[in-house]
């Protein structure tokens, strides 16, 4: 090329140099949108996963909570010497006139009337309607239950009643030689063959003396959470064997 | 509305459980529906709460469907003669009545020999549940007097 060309390059290049700076620039622009673009879309689709697994992680522990529970229900089922039958719950009526659980199992699955509830950490309450499809269990704090109760450690006899606060008795004990004192275990007394004995009911928090009355009463803690049984074992059999050592109430 | 309210409280009120106190949600639906409706509906709605509440329950049959058709009757009844288009008569109402149905619901059980002593009923049940109503109540009556003009705002 001769001086001409030289000349033509001088005003080209630059031109030229121009141009593939605005494309770059344009191009840059371009990009930066669609990255934008499917970075917004890609946001979109993570919230959505991020959302999914965190459900699926809740399920997950959910699954693993119930399988806890129902491992510790089934192993409880196998020591004892009785014949049981697990129930879930379904319903619960706790405003204080009456303190109810519902379980799906009912007469179609051979529930008696008066059948106890236990679970692992000891006695729910008994079976006071057997419905076609469903039971209705009378809870421990009921202020109409009444079951026949022992102290474990002193063997002191007692009626243990429900009350309307929710919270549960140990009455009916002899003022004199009772030596009962907070932290005793009470346990099912086995009389009358409707519980079996040695049924974890609750430890007592405190006694309270009515000073010139001629029994006392001890106010218990239950050895079972009532508001958080989800499943429970519906005793259908008998025994006179003491099962107070096959219960952990202290969860 | 009366099946559905008398389903979550078997099922969903438990876990609104304050210190063991829980309201009761039929009983509010039946004096809001009769002091809107009048005595009739109140005691067709309070009784057939009451019966689901009765059934579900496992308690006495028939006894919160007496009681709670009376309230609904009684809070219908009401209506025309005291100004209770106010929130400051429906609430404190909704209240007392919740009480006065308490007490009704003891005189009834102690027909069959309800262990349980009045004034622990009182103390523990009766009256918590009736502030917890009142509070109930109170909202209830918040979201339906602020309901239509928040739906005329968003269809405007």
């Amino acid at each position: 090329m001769g001086p001409a060309g030289d000349v033509v390059a001088v005003i080209v290049t630059p031109v030229q140099s121009l141009l593939v700076r605005i494309h770059r620039g344009a191009l840059a622009i371009w990009t930066t949108y669609v990255d934008w673009k499917s970075v917004r879309s890609e946001n979109v689709l993570l919230r959505a996963e991020s959302e999914r697994l965190k459900l699926q992680a809740l399920q997950v522990e959910e699954t693993r909570q119930e399988n806890a529970r129902l491992r510790r229900l089934l192993a409880l089922r196998e020591r004892l010497p009785l014949s049981t039958l697990v129930g879930e719950v379904v319903g619960r009526e706790a405003g204080g006139w009456v303190r109810m659980l519902t379980v799906n199992r009912g007469r179609a699955s051979g529930i008696p009337r008066q059948a106890p509830v236990i679970v692992p950490e000891g006695l729910v309450g008994r079976v006071v309607q057997v419905r076609s499809g469903a039971s209705v269990i009378q809870l421990l704090s009921d202020p109409a239950s009444t079951v026949g109760a022992t102290v474990q450690r002193t063997r002191t006899p007692g009626l243990v009643d429900g009350d309307a606060g929710g919270m549960v008795r140990l009455k009916f004990m002899a003022r004199d030689g009772a030596r009962v004192a907070p932290g005793d275990l009470v346990v099912t007394s086995g009389l009358g063959n409707l519980f079996p004995k040695g049924l974890p009911i609750g430890r007592v928090v405190r006694i309270e003396d009515k000073g010139s009355a001629l029994f006392h009463f001890a106010v218990l803690v239950p050895a079972v959470d009532f508001d958080r049984v989800e499943e429970v074992l519906l005793v259908t059999g008998q025994t006179t064997q003491d099962v107070a050592g096959l219960f952990n109430p202290d969860g | 509305m009366t099946f559905g309210s008398g389903l979550a409280q078997w099922s969903v009120v438990p876990s609104l459980s304050v210190a063991g106190v829980t309201p009761d949600l039929p009983l509010i639906l039946t004096v809001l529906l009769a002091l809107r409706r009048g005595p009739e509906t109140g005691c067709v709605v309070g009784f057939v709460a009451g019966l689901l509440q009765d059934t579900a329950g496992g308690g006495l049959l028939g006894i919160q469907a007496l009681t709670k058709a009376l309230a609904g009757f009684g809070m219908g009844l009401l209506v025309g003669r005291l100004w209770v288009a106010s929130p400051l008569i429906q609430v404190p109402g909704l209240v007392l009545l919740t009480v006065a149905e308490g007490l009704v619901r003891y005189c009834l059980l102690q027909l069959f020999h309800f262990p349980a002593s009045l004034g622990e009923l009182i103390v523990r049940v009766i009256l918590p549940q009736a502030l917890y109503n009142g509070f109930l109540g109170a909202a209830c009556v918040l979201v339906t007097a602020v309901a239509p003009a928040w739906r005329k705002r968003v269809w405007s």
